[in-house]
């Protein structure tokens, strides 16, 4: 069945190429078609079922990991595809883009069905192909990020490779069940070598430092939907390769504990999640392009990813689990209704926008909802996992880890707020006084996410059956719950009576509201200037250098992208002197002469 | 049903009392500044009077954005317990309670800034700013506190301070959450995102008869949760009355201390938070990290 998934998607990215030639908008059609058909398909397929592809014998394995990931990358391209369906006559090559983003879902699911690892990585390189040729179809710098892209993936996958050919060539074999129960026997040195290969992959990937610089490059500029895949799923695809790595090879037997019973690879993991959080928050605060703020929030959330996959207990490794779907889930959320706004206003800088509420309220409800979800706001399923996560540190005493981690939660209420404020509310331009809402098939997808993130939120038992099934599968302790009752050994929670409470809570304010005297409507112009008289409203707006006096603190920081490029400029120097020496002008013929002439000199000839 | 008449006792004492203990607040305040202050029932004549005139509002998410503040506000409370009167038993979890928190603080900053008014953008982002900064320190300190008792159930943590308070076990902690609290409540000198005479009281600048009420009402209740979880984790909680006494001290403390001190700006009030603060929480972590080795 995985193999003739594999069969159909190849075929429907040719025929859509085809169709879409036809009409352009008959090509998303063909990739929402494929991926529902998938998730109807993989919805109930039995887990633990070994395949043979393309007659090699046992390469996929379908495992409730590989369970839990298709569902939710299919999730992510179904809702792409559908608010496609308009968008795409907004896009540069519509058929190629639409045929490419059908390889792309190609590559992933193959990527989550190998066990292979040799085939893992041939899907693991069709998936990046795929998206490697969309994001130049973006804005004008997209050229340039697509550069950071290949430069990024292939750092990681090239590790990835050599730690699978070290493997290789020590067991004969490609299958990672079997190269897992024989690499604790290894020495120490081995183990760290492979186990560093191998997460390489999974860090460039999900966008953790020192490998994150590629995120605010690609996202921002990449083409507007397409975003919300590269941060929904392509990302996901690292933290897939962190959460196999991890529970596969018995880490914590394999490596010697550090502190409280986290052993000093986890620890290592731990220190890089950290840093990410750290960058990706104070980096996200700064940004005046709404795509690239939400670049940065992806760096911090990948670390969350991390840190919580790296405890691998029962809270907080399903916490990290969690957090996957979650941060999917509203990622997508975000870059669709950014798609829309670009659609209608078409620019992505916040200080050019301001009051679309009053035009896009469906999209600003989306983008609500979806904010609410990534800072870990109840009643949204964002907060369960942060609430794991945090459940899992402090039950582990890690107090410098909490404060990466509060930082980075308290952070995202910053930087999230700023497009929020910016963009959807504050004075309308007048410009814009006639944007419309999105049209039709671009809300849909937005609402059907929405429902999904507040139902999740509500009634986590779906999502926690699928993790506790991956914990089962690797003989991890499950997270427990009874229903919407989560429960830790620090205490428990219930999502359904703190929803009730919210609800009674808002019914008891609006109970008020409804008694007391009616307010009478005024325009947006009607305002408090301190006694200024305005003639142009649009100025009267704060969106730019929103947080400039907490700005103003970091200002100097170091900044790994110009580090790199800084190692850019030396290759691209050295590169120059070779050419200019290889230049048939006359003071290159004379350093040779002179060279030569040293050399004679100096063997006495 | 008996879950109903807690929850009802919990808010009708966040609402009699919360008023009352303003309106003393507002009479120390004028004391120490030589005046003779309004009476101590005077916010609720505010309440009343603001909710019951008829104003104007920008939009369906300025009204939208007050109800979720005072809505969240409400649903965070309920689950606070008020030393012994515990509404929701066994689901006191404190970060539950402090995330719920943030639901009626965005609905507040999005209602407000829905209004168009750039000074309430001000307002907000400084507040958001000062919060990264007093929420570090705070969450640490509460953090070693859970990880000594194993659990984060507030409760448990009242019932395990019967031989002795946390304020004495642990002093330095409770100097920071203090600090915080200062903080939380936005008393000078962390006073910044409202500055009336700077950024004309900032998120509230466009409000207007029963929406200042509502915000009024909801300011109050957010005074409750943060100085009710401060006397729970350090002062012991206690029956009722003992509770509420408990209450009034550390309110009028943080008053005084509030009628006394001029205003950091935002960048000082961060750079202080993120310097003594949170040394300080670290020593407090390591302390308990110690004892339990």
């Amino acid at each position: 069945m995985m193999q003739n998934l594999i069969i159909y998607l190849a075929v429907g990215s040719l025929v859509g190429y085809l169709l879409s030639k036809l009409n352009k908008h008959i090509g998303p059609i063909v990739l929402f078609a494929l991926s529902i058909y998938s998730m109807f398909v993989l919805w109930n397929f039995p887990t633990d079922t070994m395949e043979g592809l393309f007659g090699f014998e046992d390469v996929l394995r379908f495992s409730a990991m590989s369970k839990y990931f298709s569902i939710l990358s299919l999730i992510v391209f179904a809702s792409f595809a559908f608010f496609n369906i308009s968008w795409i006559s907004k896009a540069k090559n519509p058929h190629a883009f639409n045929a490419l983003s059908i390889i792309t879902l190609l590559g992933t699911l193959g990527v989550f069905f190998s066990s292979n690892l040799i085939a893992l990585y041939i899907f693991w390189e069709i998936a990046v192909l795929g998206s490697l040729f969309i994001v130049p179809m973006g804005k004008e710098e997209s050229k340039k990020a697509t550069i950071w892209y290949i430069v990024i993936s292939s750092i990681g996958t090239y590790m990835f490779l050599y730690g699978v050919f070290m493997l290789y060539s020590r067991y004969g074999t490609f299958d990672i069940f079997e190269i897992a129960q024989n690499l604790p026997n290894e020495s120490i040195g081995f183990k760290w070598a492979v186990l560093v290969l191998l997460l390489g992959a999974g860090i460039a990937k999900s966008g953790v430092f020192p490998l994150h610089t590629w995120l605010r490059n690609v996202h921002g500029n990449a083409p507007d939907t397409f975003s919300a895949v590269l941060s929904g799923q392509l990302v996901k695809m690292g933290s897939y390769i962190l959460a196999l790595v991890l529970t596969v090879f018995p880490v914590s037997v394999m490596f010697s504990e550090f502190y409280n019973g986290v052993n000093i690879l986890s620890y290592v993991l731990i220190w890089l999640g950290n840093i990410s959080i750290l960058i990706g928050t104070l980096m996200a605060i700064k940004q005046n392009d709404m795509k690239m703020l939400i670049a940065y929030s992806t760096v911090a959330n990948g670390g969350y990813i991390l840190i919580g996959l790296a405890t691998l207990d029962k809270v907080g490794y399903a916490g990290g689990l969690f957090h996957i779907i979650n941060h999917a889930l509203a990622a997508t959320m975000i870059f669709l209704s950014f798609a829309a706004v670009v659609y209608r206003t078409g620019t992505t800088k916040i200080d050019e926008l301001g009051g679309l509420i009053h035009r896009m309220p469906i999209t600003f409800v989306t983008y609500l909802v979806g904010i609410i979800s990534l800072a870990g706001i109840p009643p949204t399923s964002g907060f369960i996992s942060k609430w794991m996560v945090f459940q899992s540190l402090v039950s582990r005493g890690m107090f410098v880890t909490e404060m990466f981690v509060f930082v980075g939660s308290i952070g995202s209420f910053l930087y999230v707020f700023r497009p929020l404020a910016g963009v959807f509310l504050g004075q309308l331009k007048s410009k814009h006084k006639d944007v419309k809402e999105a049209p039709i098939f671009m809300t849909i997808p937005m609402i059907i996410l929405v429902g999904l993130t507040v139902l999740w939120g509500i009634f986590p038992q779906q999502v926690l059956i699928w993790i506790t099934d991956i914990q089962k599968e690797f003989g991890m302790e499950p997270f427990e719950f009874e229903g919407t009752k989560l429960m830790t050994s620090m205490g428990y929670w219930d999502t359904w009576t703190v929803f009730v409470m919210f609800a009674v809570g808002f019914i008891i304010a609006a109970i008020i509201y409804i008694l007391m005297p009616k307010g009478k409507k005024i325009p947006l112009e009607d305002q408090y200037t301190s006694g200024e008289f305005l003639h142009n409203y649009d100025l009267y707006h704060y969106a730019s250098k929103f947080y400039a006096f907490f700005e103003r603190e970091y200002e100097g920081h170091p900044s790994f992208e110009e580090l790199y490029l800084s190692f850019v400029n030396v290759l691209k120097a050295i590169g120059k002197g070779i050419d200019y020496l290889a230049r048939r002008t006359a003071s290159a013929y004379l350093f040779w002469a002179a060279i030569v002439l040293a050399l004679i000199l100096w063997v006495r000839w | 049903m008996m879950t109903a008449v807690r929850v009802a006792q919990v808010l009708l004492t966040a609402f009699f009392f919360g008023l009352t203990f303003e309106g003393i607040g507002r009479k120390v305040t004028a004391r120490i500044q030589k005046r003779y202050g309004p009476p101590w029932y005077q916010n609720f004549i505010d309440v009343l009077k603001t909710l019951t005139k008829h104003g104007w509002t920008h939009g369906w998410i300025f009204d939208f954005g007050v109800l979720m503040a005072l809505g969240g506000v409400i649903a965070t409370l309920s689950f606070v317990p008020l030393g012994k009167l515990v509404a929701f038993p066994g689901l006191d979890n404190f970060f539950v309670i402090v995330y719920l928190f943030t639901v009626g603080a965005l609905g507040m900053a999005m209602g407000m800034v829905g209004t168009g008014n750039p000074w309430a953008s001000i307002g907000v982002a400084r507040a958001l700013t000062l919060m990264l900064g007093y929420e570090v320190p705070y969450l640490i300190v509460i953090t070693s506190l859970l990880y000594f008792y194993k659990t984060s159930n507030i409760s448990t943590i009242i019932t395990a301070q019967g031989d002795g308070w946390n304020l004495f076990k642990f002093p330095i902690g409770a100097l920071v959450a203090f600090i915080s609290l200062q903080g939380m409540l936005g008393k000078e000198p962390f006073e910044a995102p409202i500055a009336p005479a700077e950024i004309a009281s900032g998120p509230m600048v466009e409000l207007s008869a029963k929406y200042m009420g509502l915000l009024m009402l909801m300011n109050t209740f957010m005074e409750f949760v943060e100085i009710s979880l401060f006397v729970d984790f350090f002062l012991g909680g206690g029956t009722y009355f003992v509770f509420l006494l408990k209450y009034l001290i550390v309110w009028i403390l943080a008053v005084m201390i509030s009628a006394v001190l001029p205003r950091f700006r935002i960048e000082q009030a961060v750079a202080f938070y993120w310097t003594v603060p949170i040394l300080l929480a670290f020593l407090q972590a390591f302390i308990v990290v110690l004892n339990q080795h």
